[in-house]
């Protein structure tokens, strides 16, 4: 029923699900580049936590925020985003039977992608992008440092483009029968924002590009920040939804979870298409330059319509997984299904962590915090890391990091060396990041703020500084960074490992975790 | 109860079907588990609002 030519398609023998071979090459290429972006990121997350970490204070001033930039930019856009699009290939080629709809496309945007991060990654470490993640005019960085982050943005809407012509010769040719499976939608959902985040971003970064080449004036500062977390936040929401497909989808392969109920599901990630852009107002909650009406419509109402959909998401997903545990006969008391879980599978325990440390988390702390009045006494402390640490780290790093379990023996067709260490790694990681975010969290209760390089205000006219319980904290912060640190290592040396030289197992299915 | 075993075979994707019987819905556990997850967000909300409420008094 497939669409695929002659011996471009392999059918994997453990899903049975058949594997467009042009997908496979760019989910492969975007998967290894994506894993050196972490890598990249990951080196500059302990070298932030030892610096932040008072005891320690590794780094002086001008290196922490550069690699302060370093940090916020391969973490939070190369890495997820060259997950994301590997998602998007894999999910659409090999759930609807269909190949991929450009070769050529995908490797504009592969190639674009690529360059793009490695011009942002070389500006800021030879000293020309030293202006944060967010990069607020009227500072102003190498024309490089844009003109990469425009062609990681351009690429990856034409890698998203590529995925809806996916879509649509899919339907097309009937590769599949009745509606797209529910990951394939959460993913159609995730590209739906993406192509709005996508857009944000090259409406402020072009501007901004030819600006800091010497041309016309600077953006007014109110409307920069006003479309660049358009861009900023709303990457994040691409995040949320991929993770929520990646949960699904984790459910199915690693217990046969079935999604409860098509409908309510769906109906979650239209919610989001629909809300979790006006999220990002949150981040301009004290920001002089936007109404208090404004301010309150987006965060105090139309936000919680897209807290709905994750609270639908939050729920159906680990109900799904207790049906499916329960039909298998683990069906003793309230809780026998979730001892019984396999909890000894990676890819289940990234998952379901990654569902908790999200859920209860992140959820929580980011509702709180988006509360405008509540906002006041925690905007630009270290609690907003502390939230959203748990969620884009604990929650989606670590469903990716589940997914990649998957990914290496279905797609890379290898298997992992050292198991064990392969089972022990989500905890690691997981618990790393939530000693760091509750270090972060209580520390900005202190009043510790943000993106600061020296809380302890070094050679300042007048004695000031925080509470010793600041510094418990902070130091909580630099020992969860490094156990967590040592869990992302953990994991790329594992995957690395597995991808070059682990045993192959084309031809039969994978080992089973 | 032991752990699960999870076997290949129990990995084949079933991305496209769903559990549309209503009859087959029993989550108990999952039920408790958000209560929890619901009182958790009122004790914290409540926590900050307390907190906001002594810093920012209201005459």
């Amino acid at each position: 029923m497939g669409n695929h030519a002659t011996n471009a398609v392999r059918t994997c023998v453990t899903t049975g699900l058949p594997v467009c071979l042009a997908a496979q090459r760019f989910v492969k290429l975007h998967a290894v580049f994506a894993v050196i972006f972490l890598l990249i990121g990951g080196i500059a997350s302990i070298l932030l936590g030892l610096t932040r970490w008072p005891a320690v204070h590794l780094l002086d001033a001008t290196w922490y925020y550069r690699i302060l930039t370093l940090h916020g930019l391969n973490m939070l856009i190369f890495w997820i985003l060259f997950v994301e699009v590997a998602i998007l290939y894999f999910v659409a080629t090999t759930l609807l039977n269909t190949r991929l709809a450009s070769v050529k496309v995908a490797w504009t945007c592969f190639v674009m992608m690529l360059v793009g991060a490695l011009m942002v990654n070389v500006t800021i470490l030879v000293g020309q992008g030293d202006v944060l993640l967010t990069s607020y005019v009227p500072l102003v960085a190498h024309p490089a440092f844009y003109l990469g982050i425009i062609l990681v943005a351009v690429g990856a809407l034409i890698g998203v483009g590529n995925f809806f012509a996916t879509l649509y010769i899919a339907r097309r040719d009937k590769t599949y029968e009745g509606s797209v499976p529910l990951v394939v939608f959460g993913a159609t959902a995730a590209a739906i924002i993406a192509v709005v985040t996508l857009l944000h971003g090259a409406l402020v970064m072009i501007p901004t590009f030819v600006w800091s080449l010497g041309f016309g004036t600077a953006p007014d500062p109110v409307w920069y920040r006003l479309i660049w977390w358009g861009l900023g936040h709303q990457s994040q929401q691409v995040n949320v939804c991929a993770m929520v497909s990646v949960w699904y989808l984790l459910g199915a392969l690693s217990i046969g979870a079935k999604p409860l109920n098509q409908l309510v599901c769906r109906s979650a990630f239209v919610l989001y298409i629909l809300f979790i852009n006006l999220a990002s107002a949150h981040h301009l909650l004290v920001d002089p330059g936007v109404t208090a009406g404004w301010k309150i419509w987006n965060t105090s109402y139309a936000m919680y319509l897209a807290v709905l959909a994750s609270m639908i998401h939050g729920f159906t997903v680990p109900a799904s997984v207790e049906v499916a545990m329960r039909k298998k006969g683990y069906t003793q008391g309230l809780f026998g299904w979730l001892f019984a879980a396999p909890w000894r599978n990676p890819g289940f325990s990234a998952f379901f962590l990654s569902l908790v440390i999200f859920g209860f988390l992140g959820g929580i702390t980011g509702v709180t915090l988006g509360t405008q009045q509540i906002n006041i006494i925690a905007h630009n402390t270290l609690r907003i890391p502390g939230h959203f640490h748990v969620t884009v780290v604990g929650g989606t790093t670590l469903a990716f990091m589940g997914l990649v379990y998957y990914l290496v023996p279905l797609v890379f067709q290898r298997e992992f060396y050292a198991r064990p260490l392969a089972r022990l790694q989500p905890y690691l990681f997981g618990f790393g990041i939530t000693v760091m975010a509750i270090g972060m969290s209580f520390a900005g209760s202190y009043g510790v703020p943000r993106r600061h390089w020296d809380v302890e205000f070094s050679g300042a006219q007048f004695a000031t500084g925080f509470d010793p319980g600041a510094h418990v904290m902070l130091g909580l912060l630099g020992i969860g960074a490094v156990v967590a640190f040592l869990g992302l290592l953990l994991f790329i040396l594992l995957t690395v490992a597995a991808v070059f030289f682990g045993e192959k197992n084309e031809g039969r299915a994978m080992t089973a975790w | 109860m032991t752990e699960h075993e999870h076997t290949p075979a129990e990995a084949r994707c079933s991305t496209a079907e769903a559990h549309d019987d209503e009859d087959e819905h029993h989550y108990p556990g999952t039920v408790v588990l958000t209560l929890i997850f619901l009182l958790s967000f009122a004790v914290y909300y409540f926590a900050n609002w307390k907190a906001l409420a002594d810093v920012w008094h209201v005459r």
